[in-house]
């Protein structure tokens, strides 16, 4: 357990498994299951050749990158050139990517094989996984509940076993929350970390591309593929790659672990008791377990879905369907439209510093509470969603969906890292542990995942 | 009536690649959508590439030459500016905060200055947009409504085009690489702003057109309202655009793709350093230090490339006589022959030694001004093409020899002079250059002949 | 169209209102635009992409298009104004 995908890795470079074998056993069980977890929403025709060109290339002997052979997922928002960027919506139904991302262009390079296109909620305005225009996708780890939004279709496609690898987007939780609701680890980076260049945009200062992964090794594994400056690009940080798969059995002894009472105060109590248990085995693992407030951390909420909305706003002004696509306003789902009307009403120029203004500022309080509390900790756990995943068609209300993200939006807001490992279950679903790092302090956070992954 | 007109004016900076990507900036010279990406075409999850250091430079370099001062040490955030039309790929333009405020340029105060892109090419009749364009680095330049004629917005437009062309740092004005938006209002009437002008020619067509349009409104007791208007060339007339009446609310908000600028005074001060002079400036210039009328001077700084040449030869040779040359005969040639002084091959040198030629009377103006025509086709050492020409300079043997042989084959032109007949002297002056083949200065034939006739 | 956009409009600002109410004890501080704000990241302007690979996107765009002409320009609505007088 938990050397699931380095096993796998291991096996490929062996020469036990090939690469087209790899991806056939993919293809078979998403032939098989697809249809009833819609994970994907299209596949990659390509797939068996250009794994069989990693074959070719290892049984010469040349140099292949750290993902050979592995078979990856890539959300829906995602440009791969050839395939159809959807974004889960009719507006880019028919759209096919010109060109590859730049996470797309590091995966080739580091010898993944895209196996295709993952469902997501619609343009990842959601949390369930309910919203997408090619129909909802299922939890394979709690059936009959939603799997989470809005990376819905790289989680279920990890839980199904599709696949060895995803590819997912975490605006406000889009990649925690579903990996919580399936029971799979994922990675929110430090916003800059990874390259957004092909990312379709939710919200530009808060979208980030992170892994979602059966193990906390694979994670690693793609967050040190993909992460890195891109000169291509402005608005990134100045790393030019990370390490970490090495260093992540160091142990926990001497690591202090921030948990903080204001979760409890937003989360079901049957949640909190699967989430305090995994703080226990920490502590047993030699961590310092430390008490930090975060009296406004409730308030995140408000401010992100105020300023999500104003950057959606601008990101969709180029859906006008005059060069591809259609007009979003005229096909799109519910919430996309009541992103998309929230952000043109509060961006006017009269309402700008009563509403996105002073969304700002609340950001700002946001961010330096939780800085406060990372300067005395290395990282901070807690739950990653207050309360269980509702029943798929369950209908709630628009708070009741918006109130799943209260635990997950300050690290966006803040720009901060946060991964989730499974910390146990409720009732036989999967309740996840967040942990949450400082600005690129991915190390930390994924040793104390990795910990608990193998005390599991 | 008192009017009051102020201009927007967008002007290319000439760079290889784009502004927030590296697309090749020729839009002209290629097919349709052919210099583009998935940036400037705004493709879904396309993100800007760092903006184009050279084009901030350019833009630093144009705000001090129109006198507006740099804002330094302030955040300078690049905007976007969301409106709803099909030459905008993205749905918005990626515009700048001001970089510089509060300039002034020939009796016109100008407001602001800040970077922007350039929109694809939309053809609003025909219905199709081409996206070479889009993307290709702007300067945006506000003035205040100062001027107060359609004759004063042309005027100013005109010498505005020179002084930018003067820093070589904007795209050649051929088709479109400066383009002007106008506002105008009548006293008592609304700000109406004109939109869809290509020309300094369509501007002042325009702006005339709104008078009339305005004045003929108010007159008739109807109300002038505050809106945009489309300039229509082909008819020159002005068409109602937007149908609000109400200002476009544009939402601003700073990209989140791009890091803002900070431009400090040290930078400021560098291309303060390096930036050329300004027209009026070296006009002014020139007066004071070569003791030249400003009419020569002002020609001659028509083109830098033209004020550059000048100055060089006037260290080698007399700078009145070299002044006179270039607003005379150079400017002649060059304007007969269709090129611009940045066309010139010859050497300063080359020029310099003609003109001390002249002035040692080794050749007649005359014969000066052929060998420089001769020289702008090929340059070469003036004493070579004066031998290539044939114009070996005349003895002075050899033209009083003429003027006697004249005098003396023209019997009857002489009786004509002597009688009164001014013209007379013209027709022996005429038979004195035949007789030389033309190589005798013709001031000089009439003051013999005059000289030579008075017995 | 009008009556959901409107049932759609009223929800949207639900949030809104309770973003008023939640954050109105807070005190005023500085905005953050970025998560981590830098200065002055640019490019050196240079040698242009080469023209292969515009021409292999071009194809993909245009394969996108609703309606492109003979030329390659893109079709899009004629302007209401142009077509006036």
């Amino acid at each position: 357990m938990g050397r699931g995908t380095l096993e796998k890795l291991a096996t490929i470079r062996r020469g036990e498994l090939s690469a087209v074998e790899n991806v056939q056993r993919a293809l078979e069980r998403i032939g098989k299951q697809n249809k009833k977890i819609n994970a994907f929403i299209e596949l990659n025709p390509k797939a068996l050749a250009e794994a069989d060109a990693i074959d070719r290339m290892l049984k010469q002997g040349e140099h292949v990158g750290k993902l050979a052979g592995l078979t990856i997922g890539v959300k829906s928002n995602i440009n791969v050139e050839g395939l159809r960027a959807t974004c889960a919506s009719r507006t880019l139904e028919n759209y096919v990517s010109t060109y590859d991302a730049e996470v797309v262009k590091r995966i080739r390079a580091g010898g993944g094989v895209i196996i295709g296109m993952n469902n997501m909620d619609e343009f990842a305005c959601g949390s369930s996984g309910e919203t997408s225009a090619f129909g909802p996708t299922a939890n394979p780890a709690a059936p009959g509940r939603i799997p989470g939004g809005s990376s819905s279709g790289p989680a279920a496609a990890i839980a199904a076993g599709f696949c060895d690898l995803c590819i997912g987007s975490d605006t406000g939780g889009s990649i925690r929350n579903p990996a919580s609701h399936c029971g799979v680890v994922g990675v929110k980076p430090t916003y800059g970390l990874v390259p957004r260049q092909g990312l379709i945009d939710l919200g530009m200062s808060l979208d980030q591309i992170g892994p979602i992964a059966h193990d906390v090794s694979g994670a690693a594994l793609m967050l040190e593929t993909i992460a890195g400056k891109n000169p291509n690009e402005c608005v990134m940080l100045n790393v030019e790659k990370v390490t970490y798969a090495d260093k992540l059995d160091d142990g926990l002894k001497g690591m202090r672990i921030g948990v903080s009472p204001n979760f409890a105060e937003l989360t079901d109590p049957a949640l909190m008791r699967v989430v305090d248990g995994a703080v226990e085995k920490l502590r047993d693992l030699g961590a310092e377990i430390i008490e930090v407030e975060l009296p406004n951390i409730e308030k995140a909420l408000s401010a992100y879905y105020l300023i999500v909305s104003v950057e959606f706003f601008s990101a969709t002004r180029k859906f006008d369907g005059r060069k591809y696509g259609r007009r979003i306003e005229e096909v799109c789902g519910e919430e996309v439209l009541r992103r998309i009307l929230r952000g043109k009403y509060i961006s006017q120029k009269e309402y700008r510093g009563k509403y996105y203004q002073r969304a700002l500022q609340v950001r700002t309080l946001i961010k330096q509470e939780l800085m406060a509390a990372l300067q005395r900790t290395d990282v901070i756990v807690g739950p990653t969603v207050p309360k269980l995943p509702h029943r798929i068609g369950e209908k709630i209300s628009v708070s009741a969906m918006y109130a799943y993200d209260y635990l997950t939006i300050p690290a966006n807001l803040a720009g901060i890292c946060g991964g989730v490992i499974k910390a146990g279950e409720v009732n036989g679903i999967p309740v996840g542990l967040q942990v949450q790092g400082k600005v690129l302090g991915e190390l930390e956070m994924l040793r104390v995942m990795w910990a608990l992954e193998a005390a599991a | 009536m008192k009017v009051k007109i102020g201009l927007e004016v967008h002007q290319q900076m000439a760079t290889e690649r784009k502004m927030y990507c590296d697309c090749p900036t020729n839009y002209q010279d290629v097919p349709p959508n052919t210099n583009v990406c998935p940036i400037c075409t705004g493709m879904p999850g396309s993100k800007p590439l760092p903006p184009n250091e050279r084009a901030v430079e350019a833009a630093i370099e144009i705000a001090l030459m129109v006198g507006c001062k740099v804002l330094t040490c302030q955040t300078i955030y690049i905007q976007r500016k969301h409106y709803d039309y099909p030459d905008l790929p993205s749905g918005y333009q990626r515009t700048s905060l001001p970089i510089a405020k509060n300039g002034k340029l020939y009796g016109v105060r100008i407001r602001e200055v800040h970077l922007e892109e350039d929109p694809g090419q939309y053809d609003p009749t025909a219905g199709t947009v081409d996206y070479n364009r889009s993307g290709v680095p702007l300067v945006e330049i506000v003035t205040e409504p100062d001027m107060k004629s359609p004759e004063e917005a042309r005027k100013f437009l005109r010498t505005l085009t020179r002084l930018l062309e003067y820093t070589g740092k904007v795209r050649p004005e051929a088709g479109g690489a400066m383009r002007t938006d106008v506002n105008i209002s009548l006293e008592g009437g609304g700000r109406v702003e004109v939109k869809n002008i290509n020309s300094v020619k369509g501007a002042y067509r325009a702006l005339k057109y709104e008078i009339i349009r305005q004045r003929e409104r108010l007159r008739r007791g109807g109300a002038v309202v505050r809106e945009t208007r489309a300039y229509l060339e082909s008819q020159m007339v002005t068409v109602p655009m937007r149908a609000k009446e109400t200002e476009e609310d544009y939402r601003y908000i700073p990209d989140p793709d791009i890091f803002p600028l900070i431009l400090d005074k040290v930078r400021v001060d560098a291309v303060k350093a390096k930036m050329v002079e300004a027209p009026h400036l070296r006009e002014a210039r020139l007066v004071k230090q070569y003791r030249i009328p400003k009419a020569s001077a002002n020609v001659i700084v028509s083109e830098r490339e033209l004020a550059d040449l000048y100055e060089a030869v006037a260290r080698e040779v007399d700078p009145k006589l070299a002044a006179t040359w270039f607003r005379t005969k150079l400017k002649k040639v060059l304007n007969y022959m269709k090129l611009s002084a940045a066309d010139i091959k010859f050497t300063p040198t080359q020029l310099a030694s003609l003109l001390g030629m002249v002035k040692r009377k080794r050749v007649t103006p005359e014969q000066g001004e052929l060998v420089l025509r001769e020289m702008v086709k090929e340059p070469a050492d003036p004493e070579k093409l004066l031998l290539r020409l044939g114009l070996i300079p005349l003895k002075k043997s050899e033209l009083l020899a003429a003027v006697a042989g004249a005098i003396k084959e023209n019997p009857n032109a002489v009786k004509d002079y002597r009688a009164g007949r001014k013209e007379a002297l013209n027709f022996l002056a005429g038979k004195v250059m035949k007789l030389t083949r033309g190589r005798a200065d013709p001031r000089e034939v009439s003051k013999l002949l005059r000289l030579k006739l008075k017995k | 169209m009008a009556e959901r956009q409107k049932g759609i409009e009223r929800s949207a600002e639900e949030i809104v209102e309770s973003f008023v109410e939640a954050t109105k004890e807070l005190p005023e501080l500085k905005e953050t635009y970025y998560s981590q704000e830098a200065y002055n990241i640019v490019r050196s302007d240079g040698e242009p992409t080469p023209a292969k690979e515009r021409t292999e996107f071009r194809k993909r765009f245009i394969s996108n298009m609703p309606g492109a002409d003979d030329h390659g320009n893109l079709k899009v609505e004629v302007a209401r104004w142009a077509g006036e007088r």
